[in-house]
């Protein structure tokens, strides 16, 4: 199964964090160590993180139960995927791009920016895609209904609530800045949140 | 009240990069104020930043009791907040779970989307008690008309049953049936569940195997593939006739697949279930290693590791064929990627055979030697280096992986278990092996020192021929300075110096000038290095005098008597210096050499004039010739160590020696203190203890009687030695005859007993006085003369380096005890030989060195008999009677 999905920039700034298992140590120990194994390595390595401090940072027990940290670089930011051993070593490498694919299909050219502001969006989306660790879906037509599916339905909900509200929470490139009516002139008068 | 969005936050996060810390203990404090409001909206929006900070770091478990509160939502796009919130921040500790499992009853039953999405944070939040509540309910969206429910109700399952396996009998069936769905997208994710269940177990999901054969026939989707082909590489090793089955299939997906990873993952299942050892399975070997070898040749990185990851695997079985591609691996082993040099390194150790080892071993060498050439960073890199260095702060800048401390010490691991690898089956040449430890030593520089000591006192121990090369390189290391000068430095392997001391020691015959050694192991830099190896130090500096001198006496030149005093007080400084050392062991072992040389400084001074000494003392004339012209102390030290020469021995050997029957481990060694009595008499038959056969019973009483009895010896101790100046006037003038007869028969004795040094020649005044001090001493030591006859000659002083021309013969078993014809397996020898009557005479060990026990293969020489102390009193010196055992 896949015990934990990561993404981070660049930077080793975390922009998804995703466990689906328990981990021995704190998220904000293993990060922080995987982003400095896998930005300190040689452009063109293949995209299996090895290294001998890593079992340790996983808490592997034996050989059996052998983790497997299987990275993807897009742009600014790094999908880091750690795997057991009932999971393909390839399939996992595919199925980032299918991750990614299904970002991009969502957010339509998806950048880092995307992500930072819509980070409960990335994990709706993620949510189609992995269920407790197992792979749910892999054809992306499938994902992308799903996706769109819940949410427009959260959308009609916020629009059923809010009846003065523009389509925030919904899914779309780039809304956020549209605030509701009231949202925006709350924020003209007393200056919060202006940019 | 004006409250800000999620997306406020992230902005003022941005905006406030310098005191980040700051603004969001100010943003926490809204939020705590804002998750209380009773606006549904609000708390929401409140519970969403908890989670956003969460993934930075911050605490959010204060608030599960609002994020149920949210997940209870009717609305849906708040339900959504809740149950992310739920999903991100439960554990299964959580104590607001109990309280959700109405809600989630609730809404697996409602809208399709609640459904969805609770059954998606069911997978996530699962803990027992909800998995026995919700179980039913689960199952039954087996069957909902929604595919897209049913793909998730079947990972919920599976979650449930791993929490609540008493839900199987009752689950599987209808989770089985999924095989069959009409959408291919459930097949899949039961394929996936269904996986992991065989991981887990694989004999109980062997009747599934014909339906998921035939959807391995049918479907074409790679996916699901990949995942069946890995299902059967689980099953197939507990059913041989799958492996029949699946040979063809399988076959024909690796000849014709276009899609590599579902080719590895066929060629994968090959190895681990089982499907190459078969008759038939050679041609399918032979395809599946060429596949891999075309990996290996490919550009894709991604593609060389797989590859050298299968074929690790495939090794062990077709070793053959995978030796083919030696150089191909070779070749890898210097890759500029970790990781791939860490799979070539697991695949190279797996590899090892007795032909290639020491080109392999030689290779991996040279990456921890000198700068590696390979890896200096190109153009490109450095410019990847200047970027990712501008841009990151905490990253380091890449590093050769040969720089990597990690990597090194990894490779420097596989290295030595690589070639000890079954009790070094694998090294032909071991003066070749030694000199790789050696060179380890010094290039490693990684904290690998104890595993080489271990390795280095190991070989020694086992082969033989080996030993006088392993001296030589020793003498080298402990020669030098530099070395111990860096000891201290990290990773420098100090631990190597340890072994170098004993071995050296140990051998010392092999050294041709020992006591030029011996300034460099009592040197005032030694103080610096680990205790236990000071130790060493010193113990090795005293065997090594105690082999210069026994060399000295057999050939005596009374000329170099100076030199043995100058040597003699150098140690006794020297030594002195380590007396007041922090750690008690070296502080013990310093001062008992200490003694030891004070007692041999005593005797070379008064040895000067023993030839006039000799003269006029009380021996006849006649004798003299017999007697040692050099200085006896000069016998003192060596016995001590080279009686006994020290084998490894088998782990089986102490489970070969019979338990004494007399023994019993129950028996009070000292009885409870309110069971005292005063005891009926001192019995004097205590010696034959040991040979009477005893009921349980009666040891009982027995235990309780010898506590009394060394009281009672004790008692009788001190009175029997009050009785014998009393009994001096009533001696008749026979009896003085007598005993003046046996005195000098002792004094005879005590001449040719290098233990006895007397600081005054003997005289016949002082006799009396003498004789009323009970003499202790050690009892089952060699007579000098056998010592002398065991050393076999050492060859290093006629020539400097022969080399061994025979192979070197490795005791792998080890020793067994003398007599012990019982295996090491068959421990239940009804009769097991006994052998403590060979034992009793072969001289003992005197168990001197320390911490020898490094590894369970060489514990120490034999089962350490207890030291018998015989105490001889006046009259008990000619008779064997009236010997008493007072330590047994």
């Amino acid at each position: 199964m896949i015990h934990s999905v990561i993404i981070f920039n660049t930077s080793g700034v975390p922009r998804l964090i995703k466990f689906y298992t328990p981990i021995h140590k704190s998220a904000q120990t293993v990060v922080p160590k995987i982003y400095s194994l896998v930005s300190t390595r040689p452009p063109g390595s293949c995209n299996f993180l090895e290294a001998p401090e890593l079992d340790q940072l996983l808490g592997q027990k034996d050989v059996d139960e052998k983790l497997r940290v299987v990275y993807r670089s897009y742009a600014t930011l790094h999908f880091v995927f750690v795997v057991d051993l009932s999971e393909s070593e390839l399939g996992m490498l595919d199925l980032i791009q299918v991750f990614v694919e299904a970002l991009d299909r969502a957010f339509e050219n998806v950048c880092e920016l995307d992500l930072v502001f819509h980070f409960d969006e990335v994990h709706h989306i993620l949510s189609e895609i992995i269920q407790g660790g197992i792979v749910l879906e892999t054809n992306l037509d499938e994902i992308d209904s799903s996706v769109h599916q819940a949410a427009s339905a959260r959308k009609q909900s916020f629009a059923a609530a809010n009846p003065l509200a523009l389509g925030v929470g919904g899914v779309g490139p780039r809304n956020a800045g549209l605030q509701t009516p009231l949202g925006w002139l709350t924020g003209k008068i007393t200056g919060v949140g202006a940019r | 009240m004006w409250e800000r969005t999620l997306q406020d936050l992230i902005r003022g996060l941005r905006a406030n990069k310098k005191d980040e810390s700051k603004f969001i203990a100010q943003a926490v404090d809204e939020i705590r104020q804002e998750i209380k409001s009773k606006d549904m909206e609000l708390k929401a929006a409140a519970v969403l930043k908890l989670t956003y900070l969460d993934m930075l770091g911050y605490d959010m478990s204060w608030a599960s009791f609002h994020v149920v509160e949210v997940m209870s939502s009717p609305k849906y796009h708040l339900k959504a907040v809740g149950y992310l919130a739920a999903n991100q921040s439960f554990g299964p500790d959580t104590d607001v779970l109990m309280l959700t499992t109405n809600l989630l009853k609730k809404d697996l039953t409602s809208s399709p989307n609640d459904t969805a999405i609770s059954l998606n944070g069911l997978s996530h939040t699962i803990s027992p008690d909800l998995a026995q509540d919700l179980s039913r309910d689960v199952v039954t969206l087996l069957n909902h008309s929604k595919p897209h429910i049913r793909k998730r109700a079947v990972i919920a399952v599976y979650k449930t049953l791993v929490k609540y396996p008493e839900a199987t009998p009752f689950a599987l069936t209808r989770l089985k049936e999924r095989l069959e769905d009409q959408d291919l997208g459930v097949v899949a994710a039961t394929i996936n569940v269904l996986c992991e269940m065989v991981r887990r177990e694989p004999s109980g999901y062997l009747s599934l195997a014909p339906q998921l054969f035939r959807l391995m026939t049918t479907s074409s989707n790679n996916w699901m593939l990949i995942k069946l082909i890995k299902l059967f590489g689980f099953l197939s090793p507990y059913e041989p006739r799958l492996v029949k089955k699946l040979q063809p299939p399988i076959t024909e997906l690796i000849s014709t697949t276009p899609a590599i990873s579902l080719l590895y993952e066929c060629v994968h299942t090959c190895i681990v279930g089982g499907m190459l050892l078969h008759a038939s399975g050679d041609s399918l070997a032979e395809l599946c290693v060429t596949k891999l070898a075309a990996f290996l040749q490919d550009p894709d990185q991604n593609l060389k590791y797989i590859a050298l990851l299968a074929l690790a695997k495939i090794v062990p079985t077709h070793r053959n064929l995978v030796a083919q591609y030696q150089d191909m691996i070779l070749s890898s082993i210097s890759d500029q990627d970790l990781s791939i040099r860490m799979r070539a390194l697991d695949l190279l150790s797996a590899m090892v055979t007795r032909d290639n080892l020491q080109s392999i071993v030689q290779q991996l060498l040279s990456h921890l030697v000198g700068p590696d050439t390979s890896s200096l960073p190109t153009a490109a890199q450095s410019l990847a280096l200047n970027i990712s260095s501008s841009t990151s702060d905490g990253a380091g800048p890449i590093l050769a992986p040969t720089q990597l401390s990690s990597y090194r010490l990894t490779l420097v691991q596989h290295l030595l278990t690589t070639c000890s690898h079954d009790t070094y089956d694998n090294v032909v040449d071991f003066q070749w092996y030694l000199s790789v430890l050696l060179d380890l030593t010094y290039v490693a520089s990684v904290k690998v020192g104890d595993q080489i000591r271990d390795q280095l006192v190991d070989i020694v121990a086992r082969v033989r021929g080996v030993k006088r090369w392993a001296v030589e390189l020793m003498t080298r290391l402990v020669r030098d300075d530099t070395f111990l000068a860096n000891a201290q430095e990290e990773g420098s392997c100090a631990e190597v110096l340890w072994a170098a001391a004993w071995i050296c020691g140990e051998n010392s015959r092999e050294i041709a000038e020992p006591q030029k050694l011996l300034p460099h192991l009592l040197q005032p830099n030694v103080s610096f290095l680990a205790p236990e190896t000071i130790g060493a130090y010193l113990q090795a500096a005293v065997k090594l005098f105690g082999s210069w001198s026994m060399e000295l006496s057999e050939d005596w030149d009374s000329g170099r008597i100076q030199d043995i005093r100058e040597v003699v007080d150098t140690l006794i400084s020297r030594l002195e210096n380590f007396t007041s050392h922090s750690e008690v062991e070296v502080q013990e072992r310093a001062a008992n050499a200490v003694q030891l040389f004070n007692f041999i400084r005593a005797d070379l001074a008064s040895a000067s004039f023993r030839p006039e000494d000799d003269s006029t003392a009380g021996p006849p004339a006649n004798e003299t010739s017999q007697n040692p012209t050099y200085p006896k102390s000069l016998l003192l030290i060596n016995p001590l160590f080279s009686a006994y020469e020290l084998n490894s021995v088998n782990t089986a050997a102490q489970d070969c020696i019979p338990v004494p029957e007399s023994l019993d481990l129950d028996v009070w060694i000292v009885p409870p203190p309110r069971e005292y009595t005063v005891p009926e008499a001192a019995p004097d038959d205590d010696t034959q203890e040991g040979e009477r056969p005893l009921t349980k019973k009666k040891l009982k009483g027995k235990g309780k009687r010898k506590g009394k009895e060394k009281m009672s010896q004790a008692e009788t101790l001190g009175s029997q030695t009050d009785p014998i100046p009393s009994a001096g006037p009533s001696e008749t003038e026979e009896d003085k005859a007598e005993r003046e007869k046996r005195r000098l028969e002792r004094m005879e004795l005590r001449r040719h007993d290098p233990y006895y040094i007397p600081d005054k020649p003997y005289s016949a005044t002082s006799a009396n006085d003498i004789d009323a001090i009970p003499v202790v001493h050690l009892d089952d030591l060699p007579p000098l003369s056998q010592v002398a006859e065991t050393q076999y000659p050492s060859l290093l002083r006629d020539s400097a380096s022969v080399i061994p021309s025979e192979p070197f013969v490795v005791d792998k078993n080890g020793e067994m005890p003398e007599g012990a014809i019982s295996p090491p397996s068959s421990k239940l020898d009804p009769t097991p030989p006994m052998v403590t009557s060979s034992i009793d005479t072969a001289p003992q060990v005197l168990s001197s060195f320390p911490a020898y026990v490094v590894d369970e293969e060489i514990p120490r020489m034999k089962t350490p008999e207890p030291i018998k102390v015989k105490r001889t009193k006046k009259k008990g010196v000619s008779s064997a009677k009236s010997r008493r055992t007072v330590v047994e």
